[in-house]
């Protein structure tokens, strides 16, 4: 078992005490909600895409310290980005969380977002980090349904 | 503490403020001691007392005063995490 501190860095307790973009964009035009119910989790994740492009992106919700520093630091890292880019983001979270993926090949490609490599030492937390990256994808592929990651 | 009834059984649902219950699991988990997370199949009474889920220590006669102490150091060692 890995030490505790690799799971709950800093800049993760940093995300959950004050998460960022946390809040209701008046100009969204796509959202989505995901809701672990075993867990009670839940996140809506609301984009403003223009040409491909995420203009804005917020959420709301409640959760544990993981899946809100992951919905909080995603709407940070994925402002400016395009469709494209979201999309393959996506996967390489997915990848670094999982651990598919070394944890330093991932270090460049996404940022801030190598501090979850952590979550892939503790698997049943690994739907707490991907929650609001599911929700998001819903949003894009504009589904209705509620997303669930457990 | 979540419920407070006079005859209780030695199963106790407690919260941590400010600290999820699944982050309080993953923490007691590290420090070897197994309790149970969420919402226990128990969805009404969690909207009763407004939760999203509680962290829930299941006592039984084999266990020693000292596995209490250790759980008592491990729900220290969580608010010490998120201070």
């Amino acid at each position: 078992m890995s030490d505790l501190r690799e799971l709950y860095q800093e800049v993760i307790l940093d995300h959950h005490k004050k998460p960022r973009n946390f809040r209701v964009p008046c100009d969204a035009n796509k959202h989505a909600d995901g809701f672990n119910p075993l867990c009670g989790d839940k996140v809506t994740v609301y984009v403003r895409i223009e040409d491909g492009i995420v203009r804005d992106v917020a959420f709301q919700g409640s959760g544990c310290a993981i899946s809100t520093a992951s919905a909080s630091m995603m709407t940070e890292f994925l402002k400016g980005k395009s469709e494209v880019e979201v999309a393959r983001i996506f996967e390489r979270f997915h990848d670094l969380v999982t651990g598919k993926s070394a944890p330093e090949a991932d270090a460049s490609s996404l940022g801030k977002l190598a501090v979850f490599a952590g979550v892939r030492d503790y698997p049943v937390r690994v739907k707490c980090a991907t929650l609001a990256w599911h929700t998001l994808r819903a949003a894009l592929d504009e589904r209705q349904e509620t997303v669930a990651t457990e | 503490m979540i419920g407070t009834a006079k005859e209780k059984a030695s199963v106790l649902s407690f919260v941590v403020d400010g600290v999820h219950p699944h982050d309080v699991g993953t923490i007691l988990d590290q420090e070897g001691i197994a309790i149970r997370t969420g919402h226990h199949c128990a969805q009404p009474v969690m909207d009763f007392f407004h939760l999203p889920a509680t962290a829930r220590a299941s006592l039984a006669f084999y266990n020693t005063r000292e596995e209490i102490d250790a759980l008592m150091a491990g729900i220290r060692k969580v608010a010490e995490v998120f201070s």
